[in-house]
């Protein structure tokens, strides 16, 4: 045996545990029954803790103990919220405010609460997930009765039965359970000083009957043992990755569920023993004929014990099958279980000819393990336990065995004419053909009828005397009783024949309707179109309106538009932030109008289908799988097109920016090149001063400054576009900021005339993370801005300290300084100093610290203006400041 | 002899205007309209530098650079209407000497051509083992660097660097370049080492970055030793 370490699921358990860390955890006070302590526990726990963590109270019933009531103290308590149901207010827990608060722990006493209707969800547990969810930690109190696999035996044993049930499946998966154990004794003594709350309104004698010592005996054993099998289970999944396979794992109990709350109890026995034994089991729903007989009822019911199974911890299975027991007895066999559980259903006395499903089995199950659990209907919830009513066969409108009545009267009349042309015994094959249409049309229970008149009626007319209940030949004996025989089969078959047809149409129906959906779906391009094709080939199947939300950069947008009442669009939030389905049908926001199926692809929550039924039928499980299918197609429909949006935007970006760069390389040749040209012109011309007029040298020397103004102007701007187009490329390198400085003051020399340029380090500083050519050009434009405002025999100091992580530099100068209100506007696109309108302003495009803060956002850095104190009351000029992000790796000293 | 410039540019004015200055320089201007006729006369001229635009009407003036590289060492300056750092790097690397972005003034291009004819003269003549600029002088043969007479000691790698630097004194050279004339082929990442070296050179030289007396930094494309 192989007995080395599974990576894979060693690795699986840590990220489980990984992700509990980021779900939050969950710690369970648990107990026998009320009256154990488990609210004291928590509190006394909570008020230890309190001091380290962020701990709120959600809910806390302290049923007025006073020694409870004071552990509470110094613990912020959430308020309720007041919920008006029908005129009554009602208190519950404020799930929304919890989460909006999110404290590191939140209290939530009785897990097994029920929420008052208009909830978000029905039941507090389902409140906790949502906690747990957003990475809160939940303690909380349940007792054992409360757990739905031990459900039944607390009723049997107690008579008492508890209608507020948790998940095993929350159960086992908690981080952390506190068993809070009493003697039995001790506990009834407590009873007896009052000390243990007993329900409002509860029936004492069920209180008194539920609190006897054998009882709570009984619940302590079943608390333990819980507990234990938990302790167990998480044990095993350690030494199952370990290695350590216990035999266990191969074997596999399949339990079979049908539509009656019989099965619940099978799903809890097989629960209990599989749980126990550590196995992993199955439930199986056989979709036979008779599924499609079933009522509203029983088909909700089938559901209801599928979905009972997988809150267990099961696999749920649904297969179809004509003959139950050879279809159960292949899935077994095929998938490797070992033990099949079936109820043996006591029939009534009419139905007790042929052998049980569960005698069929046990002969046929070659190696498989039979059990049998016999119907109990001591129990007054069990025998409850309607059987299932089948719609059909017997049970169709009463017009339909008119129409039969009405077809076998036609039949007469047709067969009428023919009498004393031809022999009886042929009319009686019209009569058969008779019976074959009615069952072809209104199923076996009016065949039955239409046989069965069908022979007083060819007695009647047909046979001598005519128009009496008698007959002279006695062959007719025969012949009516082969008659009744022969129209009874023909009629069974053609109906059950007909009914098939009928499955198969509907299911026909179904692939079609899927089929077209996604054709429909493929064939169009947008979501409003793709909402429309599903509006059109959903709402008349399905009789519902159909709606689609897109979530889109967090936003909805619902297609088609229409304004919806504000209980819906909270579920389609909901939904669209959870990933889970919600609405009418399921456990949340049952109350509202619509159902709502969360849109996945992988993963993420692309939208949100909204089904809206124009009458006032719920949902079932079936129709909700149904739906389910049609949301993934949708979603994948959804998720194509935002693929091919996407390429479609990056192929168009990709053009753009080819189009652009083209456009700009041109345009800068195109201007470039003639200002090459005329610059040098220009200045070949004014060489040769000398020789010229004098009003030819002034008018020389103003094109010259012109044209230098133009060339800056031209600069600046294609600079300007290449950053504002978005499509400014940086080359980071690690750079010495002052070699930057340096190249920059040797650049502006020419420009600089009498002014002086200092510069000022600050302290050690490191390399900065820039593209060295784009900040070399935020320092010229400084500083030919400082060069435009300064006097020409200015001072200009640049300055740089090292500041955390980013490197400031200040280029300050003593000029007039800025306008108040203006630090901001010199940063925008085309805003000239108001001073420097005039004409003969050497500078001032407008454009030059538009672009510096243009390349000092693009670096993640920030760029701001201010004016310097000022000195002996007058202005003391401006500094502009940046900041540049320092280099991560700087190499340090080698 | 005066220094031949072949000037190969599909503007005719600026050929015009390059001509004229080149002219009143004492230089012999050639001129080609294409990448192909400049190719003809580089062969059949021998002119001592190329003035080169890189938007010609039938190569890429990159592509030209390369190809000439593969056969002659011709002191190749660009001019170009093209701004990005990007452009000039690949230019540099592809093997021209400088880079000129239009607008530019003739003075500037005549101060390139004769770094780029000095810089041609030393490797002909086969010599070029001594550096002297500004009481800085390295004698290459001797590995010996001093500094206003004073000797300066430095690392293997800041000599290396500095050598680099010296052999190709007034041109540009790229980051990348530094980096593998230094390290090696698969060093070209390390920019943080180069800048670091630098920095040590640079304090052992007495050269102040914000006012460098030796080594000029190229924003975007590399460093230079003034020559």
């Amino acid at each position: 045996m192989n007995t080395r370490p599974d990576p894979d699921k060693l690795l699986a358990l840590v990220t489980a545990d990984e992700g509990r860390l980021a779900r939050g955890s969950l710690k369970i006070f648990f107990g026998s029954s009320a009256g154990v302590g488990k609210t004291y526990a928590m509190l006394a726990e909570a008020q230890r803790l309190k001091d380290d963590r962020d701990i709120l109270i959600g809910v806390i019933e302290h049923h007025g103990r006073a020694e409870t009531k004071a552990l509470t103290e110094g613990l912020p308590v959430l308020p309720l919220l007041e919920i008006d149901h029908r005129g009554v207010k009602v208190h519950e827990f404020d799930l929304d405010a919890a989460l909006a608060r999110k404290p590191a722990l939140i209290l939530m006493d009785e897990f097994a609460h029920t929420n008052a209707p208009g909830s978000r969800h029905p039941k507090r547990w389902q409140d906790v997930e949502e906690l747990l969810d957003s990475g809160i930690d939940v303690y909380t109190t349940l007792n054992v009765q409360h757990l739905e696999s031990v459900n039944d035996q607390v009723a049997r044993l107690t008579g008492v039965w508890v209608r507020e049930t948790v998940p095993d499946s929350v159960f086992d998966e908690a981080t952390d359970i506190a068993l809070i154990d009493i003697p039995s004794d001790e506990l009834l003594k407590r009873l007896a000083d009052g000390k243990v709350y007993v329900a409002e309104g509860a029936n004492t004698r069920a209180a008194e009957n539920f609190f006897k010592k054998t009882n709570l005996g009984h619940l302590r054993e079943l608390a333990l043992r819980r507990t234990a099998e938990r302790v167990d289970a998480q044990n095993d999944q350690l030494s199952a990755a370990l290695g350590h396979n216990e035999a266990a794992l191969s074997e596999k109990v399949l339990v079979l569920v049908g539509p009656d709350s019989f099965s619940a109890r099978l799903i809890r026995h097989t629960r209990r023993m599989a749980g126990r034994a550590k196995i992993p089991w199955t439930a199986l729903y056989l979709q036979t004929d008779r599924h499609e007989l079933l009522d509203q009822k029983a088909r909700l019911r089938v559901e209801h014990n599928l979905r009972l199974a997988e809150r267990m911890g099961a696999q749920v299975v649904r297969i179809n099958g004509a003959h139950a027991a050879t279809a159960i007895i292949t899935y077994a066999m095929a998938n490797g279980f070992t033990r099949v559980v079936v109820g043996n259903r006591k029939a009534p006395f009419w139905q007790r000819w042929g052998k049980s499903l569960s005698q069929k089995l046990i002969e046929r199950g070659d190696g498989l393990e039979i059990t049998t659990l016999s119907a109990d209907y001591a129990t007054s919830e069990i025998a409850e336990s309607s059987r299932p009513r089948l719609t059909t066969p017997l049970i169709v409108p009463l017009v339909s065995y008119a129409y039969a009545a009405l077809i076998v009267a036609g039949v007469t009349a047709a067969g009428y004419p023919l009498r004393g042309i031809t022999d009886p015994d042929n009319l009686a094959l019209f009569y058969l053909t008779g019976v074959v249409l009615v069952a072809a049309r209104f199923g076996i229970g009016p065949a039955l009828l239409a046989s069965v008149i069908s022979i007083p009626a060819f007695n009647f007319f047909f046979t001598v005397p005519y128009y009496t209940f008698n007959f002279y030949d006695a062959h007719y004996y025969f012949t009516f009783a082969f008659m009744l025989v022969t129209s009874l089969i023909v009629g069974s078959l053609t109906a059950r024949l007909s009914l098939h047809a009928r499955i198969a149409r509907k299911s026909e129906r179904e692939t079609r309707l899927l089929y077209d959906l996604t054709r429909g779906l493929s064939s169009v391009r947008g979501y409003a179109a793709m909402a429309d094709v599903a509006s059109r080939h959903l709402g008349s199947a399905l009789n519902a309106g159909v709606r689609l939300w897109v979530s889109e950069d967090k936003t909805l947008t619902a297609f088609p538009d229409a304004p919806v009442d504000i209980k819906e669009s909270g579920a389609v939030q909901w939904v669209s932030i959870n990933g889970q389905i919600a609405g009418r049908g399921t456990d949340t926001l049952p109350s509202a109008r619509g159902l709502y199926l969360p849109l996945m692809a992988e993963n993420k929550t692309l939208g949100v289908l909204g089904l809206t039924p124009q009458d006032d039928r719920t949902f079932t499980g079936a129709d909700i799988l149904v739906f389910e299918t049609i949301a993934s197609l949708i979603a994948s429909a959804l998720q194509r097109a935002q693929r091919a949006d996407e390429a479609e935007k990056s192929r168009i970006d990709t053009e753009n920016e080819k189009l652009r760069n083209v456009l700009l390389a041109s345009l800068s040749h195109d201007l470039r090149t003639p200002l090459t040209v005329m610059n040098n012109s220009v200045s070949t011309l004014l060489k040769q001063r000398k020789k010229l007029p004098r009003e030819a040298v002034d008018e020389l020397t103003g094109l010259w400054g012109q044209m230098q103004r133009l060339q800056k102007f031209v600069t600046n701007l294609l600079k300007m576009a290449a950053i504002t187009s978005g499509q400014l490329k940086l080359n980071f390198e690690p750079y010495l900021i002052q070699e930057i400085i340096g190249a920059a003051i040797a650049r502006v020399e020419p420009q600089k005339e009498r002014r002086q340029i200092r510069t000022q380090i600050n302290g050690r500083i490191p390399l900065v993370m820039i593209d060295g050519a784009l900040i070399e050009q935020v320092l010229l434009n400084l500083l030919e801005n400082a060069f435009t405002h300064t006097t020409a025999n200015g001072v200009i100091m640049i300055s740089v300290e090292n500041d955390a992580d980013r490197v400031r530099v200040r280029v300050s100068d003593d000029g007039e300084g800025l306008k108040p209100g203006e630090e901001d506007q010199i940063f925008e696109k085309f805003h000239t100093h108001q001073a420097e309108k005039s004409d003969r302003a050497p500078s001032g495009t407008g454009l030059g610290l538009a672009i510096c803060r243009g390349i000092v956002q693009a670096h993640g850095g920030m760029i701001y203006a201010k004016n310097n104190p000022a000195k002996e009351g007058k202005a003391a000029g401006a500094s502009f400041i940046f900041t540049l992000p320092v280099a991560k790796d700087q190499a340090k000293e080698l | 002899m005066t220094a031949s410039i072949l000037i190969i540019e599909d503007e005719t004015e600026i050929r015009r205007f390059l001509r004229a200055t080149l002219n009143a320089n004492g230089f012999t201007p050639l001129e080609a309209e294409t990448a192909h006729e400049g190719l003809q006369k580089l062969i059949a001229q021998r002119p001592d530098v190329i003035i080169l635009d890189l938007g010609l009407p039938d190569q890429d003036g990159q592509d030209f650079i390369r190809d000439v590289r593969e056969w002659s060492q011709v002191p190749i300056i660009v001019v170009s209407a093209r701004e990005q750092e990007a452009d000039k790097v690949l230019a540099l690397e592809n093997g021209a000497d400088d880079y000129l972005t239009k607008p530019f003034a003739a003075g500037e291009l005549l101060a390139r051509i004769k770094v780029a004819l000095r810089h041609a003269q030393r490797l002909e003549s086969g010599g070029g083992h001594t550096y002297d600029y500004d009481g800085l002088s390295i004698d290459l043969s001797a590995r010996r660097v001093t500094l206003d007479g004073g000797d300066v000691h430095l690392t293997p790698i800041e000599y290396k660097l500095l050598s680099v630097l010296a052999r190709n004194a007034g041109k540009v050279l790229t980051h990348a370049y530094l980096l593998k004339a230094i390290w090696g082929r698969h060093s070209t990442e390390q920019n943080h080492y180069l800048r670091i070296h630098t920095q040590h050179l640079r304090e052992k030289l007495v050269d102040d970055p914000l006012a460098p007396r030796f080594i000029i930094t190229e924003p975007g494309i590399g460093y230079r030793l003034k020559a």
